[in-house]
């Protein structure tokens, strides 16, 4: 099962490379991944594979890491309503603007190298059809997870 | 402009703010500007003959005293030597901050003599690294290293110092540093989480406690004790969690798992709750996981959200200090009850009853009558002459699970095992460390005569600086544990462990000045124990035992807890003289 991973660290390296040392170690499988620096650390989001009953571990494990800030989990909602969408558009950045087109008020969470996560306002939910733009490449996602205290998030099914 | 220092007078001084009065370790090139300014600090240091040895007593020190302990190497070798120690206090969250010499920061990359990369090889054997970059840096790198290593999760942390940094000069700022008690305690259940806890519990027949290290890192005994007398739960430990329940106590099980009595591991088959407490669900604790406490709700109690639901599945976590978690269960636990009312329910009473049955029906025993010293035999003469305080740091074998099951647990912190890596030659390095923190108590290591050997050389430390350790060898002539697996699991294809060619362990001893004797009747184990413990000099006996004893109840691995043998298969005569040729008794 896919999930987005979306993490801040603190700007010592050591923290990224633990990172990676984690995902090995507990045998999540980086589908795509997209690192870029902050100010005063990096950012890194990860669409990753790793069945259903190990992904809150690895939420907990990467929360409690030193030199990790924050850490939020997605689940991939292919179906169903979703407030997140992951943009995985390499070079071509026009998926990115078509969708931006359809939903104009959309707020960046990160962007680097073609990947984009964004958030859609609560009014205006994609459902599945809206994001078919004939690409595979809009996923939708919904917030599971985030140490970063959130007013409402969707019920864990783990 | 105010005082300038150099970087290792900083160092210094952060170390002494942070309350270090010892440390272990050992010099090297890049760190020589640090011992130049040891020569005239007032912080004491320990000369190691090998830098495992600095960490393992650097962790001996702190579990015996809930304080960091610190330890030393050189850059490169004397580093990685260190890393063995650190894993070992990863895996146990032990709270050690290790300080290792870097080359100078130019020369970082560059493949200096003596270089290497300390952060990248500590990586996965600290809760964090830091590379000192200036000198001015270093009060403020040393606190957080201090803090981080003692707070939530205790754990190890390593400090890299490049030889420029050790001798640049800054003026330093030192932070205030607050007590430990003052350090934040992590709480992050909800009321209504400790009272549905606190239902189940009122409502269980047959529940029990299954209390870890984590009840020992948060000092949380006390607690664990009223809880298990006000509503009558039975306490088992886990290896690392054994003195936080005397085992004295009319509700103490002992030790749960691979060598678990019967009754402690039929009752965690049995039960209908378990209250995990700081504790991690290990293998060796839980054997086959579908099967384990399979009949239980259960409840966890950790202050690290990464253990719930690791291995097993929970029906409530609470991710919590252990204390302030128990603390507040008891507070739910006693409104809940009218003043005096008895908690004893008569099913619990039963459930009492039956633990009792299954205690006389197979209880933990051996061979008490033969000529040949059985080693359970010796740990129950060194427990029973040992001080009330005692300090027991065993190493890792056959003779650490005799101890876990013989010592006689009575207070915490006196138990010192390298229980989740496992590392052959902790034992005796610990207490030194452990003794170095309680120089008037009895520590005492039990040690096999493999995992002696990998750590003896420091032998010469204790001689050095007379560290009155007590060293009571269990001496089985081989790697008993691999022994015990190669004829039980392997067909008695014993491979490459014997022992044998082994230095006479007394003799030894008497080469470093340090008075050795070797024991190998069993009439004269009392004797040589009480004149062992009589003074405050460092001692060593060889017990030289029957070789062929094993550790029993064992839970075959991949079994299920119920799936334990209790009793050694009985042994064929022709068998038992093969053995007598093979070790030549
Ligand atoms: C550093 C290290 N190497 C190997 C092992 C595997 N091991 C576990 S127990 C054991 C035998 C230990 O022999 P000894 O110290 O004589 O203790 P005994 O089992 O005989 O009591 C070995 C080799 C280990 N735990 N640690
Ligand atoms: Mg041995």
């Amino acid at each position: 099962m896919q999930w987005l991973l979306a993490l801040e660290t603190n700007g010592d390296p050591i923290t990224s490379c633990r990172l990676m040392n984690i995902f090995r170690r507990k045998g999540v499988s980086i589908v795509t991944l997209a690192m870029a620096a902050r100010t005063e650390g990096f950012s890194v989001v990860a669409l990753v594979e790793t069945p259903e009953h190990e992904v809150d571990h690895i939420f907990n494990f990467l929360r409690r890491v030193e030199g990790v800030e924050n850490v939020t989990y997605y689940r991939h909602e292919p179906e169903g309503d979703a407030s997140f969408v992951f943009i995985d558009a390499d070079a071509d950045s026009s998926s990115l603007a078509r969708f931006l087109q359809t939903f104009p008020e959309s707020k960046l969470i990160f962007g680097s190298h073609g990947k984009y996560l964004l958030e859609i306002p609560g009014d205006r939910k994609p459902s599945s059809a809206s994001l078919d733009f004939g690409k595979q490449e809009i996923l939708p996602f919904a917030r599971v997870k985030s140490s970063i205290p959130q007013p409402e998030l969707v019920a864990a099914q783990t | 402009m105010g005082r300038q220092f150099n970087g290792s007078e900083i160092l210094l001084e952060s170390l002494r703010r942070e309350n270090v009065e010892v440390f272990f370790g050992l010099p090297g090139g890049v760190v020589l500007p640090l011992y130049d300014a040891l020569y005239s600090s007032g912080i004491r240091h320990l000369l190691v003959r090998h830098e495992q040895a600095a960490a393992f007593a650097a962790d001996g020190y702190a579990r015996v005293t809930g304080r960091v302990g610190v330890c030393l190497g050189t850059s490169g070798p004397g580093a990685t030597n260190l890393t063995t120690g650190l894993t070992s206090a990863m895996m146990d969250s032990i709270p050690v901050v290790a300080l290792t010499g870097q080359v100078a920061l130019p020369l970082i990359g560059k493949d200096a003599f003596q270089e290497c990369d300390t952060i990248g090889i500590s990586m996965p054997s600290t809760k964090r690294s830091f590379l000192v970059r200036s000198a001015a840096d270093l009060p403020s790198v040393i606190h957080q290293a201090f803090k981080t290593a003692i707070s939530g999760r205790p754990g190890p942390v390593l400090v890299d110092l490049p030889k420029s940094v050790l001798m640049e000069s800054a003026e330093p700022t030192y932070p205030t540093t607050p007590g430990i008690a003052q350090l934040e305690r992590i709480r992050e259940w909800k009321d209504e989480d400790i009272e549905r806890a606190a239902e189940m519990i009122l409502e269980s027949r047959r529940a029990v406690l299954y209390a870890g290290g984590g009840v020992i890192a948060a000092n949380a005994w006390q607690e664990l004790r009223e809880l298990a007398e006000l509503t009558h739960i039975p306490v088992t430990t886990t290896l690392m969690g054994l003195g936080a329940f005397p085992s004295a106590h009319p509700l103490s099980l002992g030790m749960l798992g691979m060598h678990g009595s019967y009754a402690t591991n039929q009752s965690i088959c049995n039960c209908d709750l378990l209250i995990g407490v700081g504790v991690r669900f290990d293998d060796r604790v839980t054997g086959r996981l579908k099967d384990f406490a399979s009949l239980a709700k259960k409840i966890h109690i950790d202050v690290d959200p990464a253990e719930l639901n690791k291995n097993v599945r929970v029906d409530i976590g609470l991710i919590g200090d252990a204390r302030e978690t128990l603390r507040a269960l008891l507070e739910v636990l006693k409104r809940r009850l009218p003043e005096g009312k008895d908690l004893t329910p008569p099913a619990r009473r039963q459930w009492l009853q039956r633990i009792e049955s299954w205690r006389s029906e197979y209880p933990l025993t051996y061979d008490k009558y033969g000529h040949a010293v059985k080693p359970q035999y010796v740990i129950q003469t060194l427990s029973h002459y040992a001080a009330e305080d005692a300090i027991a740091s065993v190493d890792v074998g056959q003779h650490q699970m005799w101890a876990a099951q013989y010592w006689e647990f009575r207070k915490p912190r006196t138990w010192l095992s390298s229980s989740g890596l496992g590392s052959m030659g902790y034992g005796f390095p610990a207490a030194m460390g452990a003794q170095l923190a309680f120089p008037n108590r009895q520590v005492i290591a039990i040690v096999g005569d493999g995992g002696f050997q990998m750590t003896l050389n420091d032998l010469a430390t204790v001689a050095q600086y007379r560290v009155p350790v007590k060293i009571a060898i269990i001496n089985n002539r081989s790697l008993g544990m691999v022994r015990q697996w190669q004829e039980i699991f392997f067909e008695k294809r014993y491979c490459d462990i014997d022992l044998t060619f082994s230095p006479d362990f007394a003799k030894l001893a008497e080469s470093y000045g340090i008075r050795g004797v070797r024991v190998d009747h069993r009439t004269d184990v009392p004797d040589a124990v009480r004149d062992f413990l009589s003074d405050r000099e460092p001692r060593l006996i060889d017990f030289w035992l029957d070789p062929a004893e094993n550790v029993y109840p064992i839970v075959p691995p991949g079994g299920s807890l119920a799936e334990m043998v209790v009793e050694p298969p009985r042994v064929l005569v022709e068998e038992e003289e093969a053995l007598d040729d093979l070790w030549a008794v």
